[in-house]
C-alpha cells in the first residue's frame, strides 16, 4: 500500500496541473453543489492550487466532484470520496500536519455532519423547497424535459432515503429538524470560539462543515427552518462568515482556484422570504379531512359523467347502425 | 382483357363501329363482370334475357368475340359512376378511397380502367392490413350509358395480431441483431399498424420499442410513421462510454428516393468502468438531440448481395438542435457513391466506391466548441463495403472503431509499485472528418460447384482516414497531411452467401496504419444478412 500511495503522490507531484471539477457556482459560492463544496474549500484549506472545470450536463452523477492530476482522477464515489482518497494516499492530509487532534473526534463529527446535517439540507433542498435553488444549481443548463424529468427521480429518491411517506411526513420532518438542531448544538460547543474545530488547526471536519454551512446561509431562502435553526449559534455564523471571506474572497479575485468554465458565475440572490420555500407536510394535516371529501365527491361526479357519456354512446351507435344503409353512395367531402 | 358487351350488338350488324354510350331504345340491361386477383384475368358475361342452350352459348361466344376485337382495336371510351366498397367491417371507407378512388376515376377508357384497377390492387394489397382484394367492374346505373360502377371487395386481416422473429442487418447496425416483433393491423380502421419490437444485437446494443405506422394522415400523401423506443449501446471496449437513448421519432417522408425524419432523443452517456480518457469524461451526461435528418438515395445496381452492374447514390443530412440552444446544435453530412463495371470473363465485377462525412457544431463559438462522440464518424469493422449504402464506417482488416484520433485512458496508479503500470490503454475518439474509399474485384471461383452455391470469390483494396476539425484543431488541418496519412489495407476472400447470413472469409492484409490504430493482418470472418 506503501509504494501505491508513493505512485500516486508522486503523479499528485509531477501533474502540472490540478483540475477540480464540480458543478456550477451559484449564490455567490464557487460551486453551489453541497457535495462539491467541502472538496473545494479542502483544497482551499490545504493551499493547493487548482483549477475548476464547470460540469453542467450530468446532474445525477455519482462520480462528480473528482480532482484531475495528469492521467489520474480522484473520483467522488471510490475509495470513499476525494478528501478521502487524497488523505489515504497522504496527498493532501490536513489531519497528519497536527497531530495533537484526537483522530477519534475528528471521526465522530465528521459521521454527524454527513449523516444527520447532509439529510437536512437535502430535505429542504429537494422536498420542502419549490425546486427553484435545485434547478438553478443542477438543471438550468439541461433542456427543460432532462431537467424535470431528473429533478423529479432525485426528489422521489431522496424522499426513499430518508425514509418519508405521506403518512410520516410530519413525523419525519420533525425528526430531521431535531437531529440538525442537536447536531448545530454539539458543534458549537465543539468550536467554543476557536478558530477551527479542533485545536485551531484546519482538518476535513472543518471543510465538510464550512461547506454545509456556506450553502446553508447562502442558498436557502430566509424561511427556512435549517438556516433559522444554524442562525441561533452565533459562534457558527462567526465561523462561516470568517472563512467564507478568507477562503473565498471575492469571485473576481485570483489566486488559489481561478475558474476555467466558459459559464459565468451568476451569484443570484437568495430567494426572499416565502417565495420558495412552501411549508408543505403541516398543510397537508390540515386540508387532508377537507380535501378527502372533495376528493371523494369529485370521484363519484366523473364517474356519473363517464357513464352518462357512455350510455349516450352506445345508443346513439345502435341508432347509428340502423340507419346505415349499403348501397354504394359515396358522399365526398 | 375485358369484353364489353354492346347494348346495340344485336341491331347492329358491325360491332366495331358501335359505341357503348349511345342510347339505344331496347336496353337491353347487359352486366359486364371483370374480376382480377393479381395477375390473372377471367371473363364472365351474364345476361337477362334467357336463350336455350347452345342457342345461348353461341351467342355469348358471338358477343365475347366481338368485344375483344372492339377492346384490341380502338380505346372503348367509359367513365366511372361510382367506386363502392364492401367488405370492409373495421376499415374505413376513406382509407380505402383515399388510397385508390383518384387513381380509378382518371381512367379516361376501359383499358385505362383495367391497368388502374390493377394497380390499385397492388396498393391495397400493400397496405398489409387485407387478406384479399378483388375489384370488379360493374354497369353503371341504367339511366347512365357509358358508365361503370367500381366494386372493390376486401376481405380483412382475420388475425390483426402477428409475431415474427428473426436475423436482421440494418444498414447503420455494425452487426447483426435478433430481432422480435409483435404487430397489431388495423386496430382503429385506418390503416394503422402498431408495432412492438425488441432487438438484441451482437455489440451488445438491446432496443425496445413500439411504433406505428399510418398509411395516409388527412391530406397527406405519403406514410406517416412515428416510434418511441428506448435503447442502449455499450463502447465500453472502444470508447469506454455507454450509451442510453430514449427517443421518438417520426417519419415524415418515405418515397423511394427521399426519406424525411426528425428524431427528439434523450441520450445518456456512462461511464460504469470509471477508466475513460479526459475527453470521453467530459462528455459524459444528458443530451438532447432534436434534429431532423433528410437521406437521398438512388440505387440503380443490379443486385444488392453482388452488384455487377450500376451505380448508387446516398446522402444523408443531418441538422441538429432544433429544439433551442441547450440542445445539442451540429450539422452532419454524408456522402456515398458506389459503382459496379461487370468484365467480361469468370462474371467478375469491379466495384468500387468513395464515402466523405463532415461534423460541424454549430451555434456560437462554433469553431471551438466540441462535437459530440456519439455523433463523429468511426471507421473500421468487418462489414463488407460492397453490399450496404453506407459503407463509409467499413475498413477491412481494422476492428470496430479501430482507427482515428485517440486520447490515453484514465491512469490508476500501480499498487505492485515494481516500476510503471501497465499501459491503460486508448479510448477512440473518432473524427469530424472521415474519407473512404474502396475497390473489389469479385470474381467466380473455377469449380462449377462454388458457381452453383453462388460461392464466389474478391480481392479488395480499401483506404480511409479520420481528422479531427473542432475545438480550433481545424487550424491545423492541412489535405496534404490528411492524405499522407491515409490508412489502406488489402486482402483477398470468399464469399459464401447462405441462408441465414452471408458469410465472408477474408485474408487482410494492411498496408499502412497509424501508430495506435489497431489493424490486424490476418484472416477474419464476417457475416451480415442474407437480403
Amino acid at each position: 500500500m506503501a509504494s501505491a500511495a508513493a505512485a500516486a503522490a508522486a503523479e499528485w507531484e509531477a501533474a502540472e496541473r490540478k483540475v477540480l471539477v464540480a458543478r456550477k457556482p451559484c449564490f455567490g459560492l464557487p460551486t453551489a453543489c453541497p457535495t462539491s463544496l467541502p472538496v473545494l474549500l479542502y483544497l482551499r484549506l490545504a493551499e493547493v492550487p487548482f483549477d475548476i472545470h464547470v460540469d453542467t450536463s450530468f446532474p445525477d452523477a455519482d462520480h462528480i466532484p473528482y480532482v484531475e492530476f495528469g492521467d489520474c482522477v480522484a473520483f467522488n464515489n471510490e475509495r470513499g470520496g476525494v478528501i478521502e482518497y487524497l488523505k489515504e494516499e497522504k496527498i493532501v492530509d490536513l489531519n497528519s500536519k497536527h497531530p495533537s487532534v484526537s483522530p477519534a473526534d475528528v471521526v465522530s463529527t465528521k459521521a454527524m455532519v454527513s449523516t444527520w446535517l447532509m439529510d437536512a439540507l437535502q430535505y429542504e433542498l429537494w422536498v420542502v423547497t419549490d425546486g427553484s435553488i435545485a434547478h438553478d444549481i443542477y438543471f438550468s443548463d439541461l433542456p427543460w424535459p432532462i431537467g424535470k424529468t431528473l429533478h423529479w427521480k432525485k426528489a422521489r429518491d431522496v424522499k426513499q432515503l430518508l425514509g418519508i411517506t405521506k403518512l410520516n411526513a410530519a413525523e419525519k420532518e420533525e425528526e430531521i429538524y431535531q437531529k440538525a438542531r442537536a447536531a448545530y448544538g454539539a458543534l458549537s460547543l465543539i468550536l467554543g470560539d476557536q478558530i477551527f474545530l479542533f485545536d485551531n488547526s484546519p482538518t476535513d471536519a472543518d471543510a465538510l462543515f464550512l461547506g454545509h454551512a456556506l450553502f446553508v446561509l447562502s442558498a436557502l431562502p430566509d424561511a427556512s427552518v435549517l438556516r433559522g435553526t444554524l442562525q441561533i449559534y452565533e459562534n457558527l455564523v462567526n465561523f462561516v462568515e470568517h472563512h467564507k471571506v478568507r477562503l473565498l474572497g471575492d469571485s473576481s479575485s485570483p489566486g488559489l482556484g481561478s475558474s476555467t468554465s466558459p459559464s459565468s458565475s451568476t451569484p443570484r440572490k437568495r430567494a426572499s422570504a416565502g417565495q420558495s420555500y412552501k411549508p408543505k407536510p403541516r398543510a397537508k394535516k390540515e386540508r387532508t379531512v377537507e380535501e378527502k371529501k372533495f376528493r371523494q365527491r369529485s370521484k363519484y361526479f366523473l364517474a356519473a359523467q363517464l357513464v352518462a357519456v357512455l350510455v349516450f354512446l352506445s345508443l346513439m351507435g345502435v341508432d347509428s347502425s340502423e340507419l346505415d344503409d349499403d348501397d354504394g353512395i359515396d358522399y365526398e367531402d | 382483357m375485358a369484353a364489353a358487351a354492346d347494348p346495340a350488338a344485336d341491331q347492329n350488324p358491325n360491332p366495331k363501329g358501335a359505341k357503348p354510350h349511345e342510347p339505344n331504345a331496347e336496353a337491353e340491361f347487359v352486366e359486364e363482370e371483370y374480376d382480377e386477383d393479381g395477375e390473372e384475368e377471367e371473363y364472365e358475361e351474364e345476361e337477362e334475357e334467357e336463350l336455350d342452350g347452345p342457342a345461348a352459348a353461341a351467342a355469348e361466344r358471338e358477343r365475347v368475340q366481338s368485344v375483344f376485337q372492339r377492346l384490341s382495336s380502338d380505346p372503348v371510351a367509359i367513365r366511372v359512376h361510382d367506386v363502392v366498397i364492401e367488405g370492409n367491417t373495421k376499415t374505413r371507407d376513406e382509407v380505402i378511397e383515399a388510397e385508390v378512388a383518384d387513381l380509378l376515376r382518371a381512367a379516361p377508357t376501359v383499358q385505362d380502367l383495367l391497368h388502374a384497377a390493377s394497380v390499385a390492387t397492388s396498393r391495397l394489397h400493400r397496405l398489409d392490413v387485407f387478406d384479399a382484394v378483388k375489384i370488379t367492374l360493374d354497369a353503371g346505373p341504367p339511366e347512365l350509358p357509358g358508365t361503370t360502377n367500381v366494386v372493390i371487395e376486401v376481405v380483412e386481416a382475420a388475425n390483426p395480431l402477428t409475431g415474427s422473429a428473426g436475423v436482421y442487418s440494418k444498414p447503420e447496425a455494425r452487426s447483426w441483431s435478433l430481432e422480435g416483433s409483435l404487430k397489431l393491423k388495423n386496430p382503429f380502421g385506418y390503416g394503422d399498424i402498431w408495432d412492438a419490437s425488441g432487438a438484441y444485437g451482437w455489440d451488445q446494443t438491446t432496443e425496445v420499442g413500439v411504433g406505428v405506422y399510418l398509411p395516409r394522415f388527412k391530406s397527406i400523401p405519403t406514410p406517416l410513421m412515428a416510434r418511441a423506443s428506448l435503447s442502449s449501446q455499450d463502447w465500453l471496449k472502444f470508447s469506454s462510454y455507454k450509451e442510453q437513448l430514449l427517443g421518438l421519432s417520426f417519419g415524415l417522408l418515405s418515397t423511394m428516393k427521399h426519406d424525411l425524419s426528425y428524431n427528439l432523443t434523450w441520450r445518456t452517456l456512462t461511464d460504469p468502468s470509471r477508466a475513460s480518457s479526459m475527453a470521453i469524461r467530459r462528455q459524459l451526461g444528458h443530451n438532447l438531440l432534436s434534429a431532423l435528418k433528410y437521406t437521398y438515395k438512388i440505387d440503380q445496381r443490379d443486385s444488392l448481395l453482388r452488384p455487377t452492374k450500376g451505380y448508387a447514390l446516398q446522402s444523408t443530412s443531418q441538422i441538429g438542435g432544433l429544439w433551442d440552444n441547450k440542445g445539442l446544435r451540429f450539422f452532419r453530412q454524408e456522402f456515398d457513391v458506389r459503382g459496379a463495371v461487370p468484365l467480361g470473363f469468370y462474371n467478375a465485377a469491379l466495384n468500387v466506391g468513395v464515402g466523405a462525412g463532415v461534423i460541424l457544431p454549430l451555434g456560437r463559438g462554433f469553431m471551438n466548441s466540441s462535437s459530440t462522440v456519439p455523433d463523429r464518424f468511426f471507421l473500421g469493422g468487418q462489414s463488407s463495403p460492397v453490399c450496404s449504402l453506407s459503407g463509409l464506417s467499413s475498413l477491412l482488416g481494422f476492428r470496430t472503431r479501430g482507427v482515428g484520433p485517440t486520447e490515453a485512458r484514465r491512469l490508476v496508479p500501480n499498487e505492485s509499485g515494481s516500476g510503471s503500470a501497465a499501459p491503460p490503454g486508448r479510448d477512440y475518439l473518432g473524427g469530424d472528418l472521415a474519407v473512404s474509399a474502396f475497390a473489389d474485384l469479385s470474381f467466380d471461383l473455377p469449380l462449377k460447384l462454388f458457381r452453383d452455391a453462388g460461392i464466389h470469390g474478391h480481392a479488395f483494396v480499401t483506404a480511409g482516414n479520420l481528422a479531427k476539425l473542432s475545438e480550433g484543431e481545424y487550424k491545423n488541418f492541412s489535405v496534404s497531411q490528411f492524405q499522407r496519412t491515409f490508412r489502406s489495407s488489402a486482402g483477398v476472400g470468399i464469399i459464401l452467401p447462405t441462408k441465414l447470413f452471408r458469410v465472408e472469409v477474408n485474408y487482410c492484409y494492411i498496408l499502412k496504419q497509424a501508430e495506435h490504430d489497431s489493424g490486424k493482418t490476418g484472416i477474419q470472418f464476417s457475416f451480415s444478412s442474407p437480403m
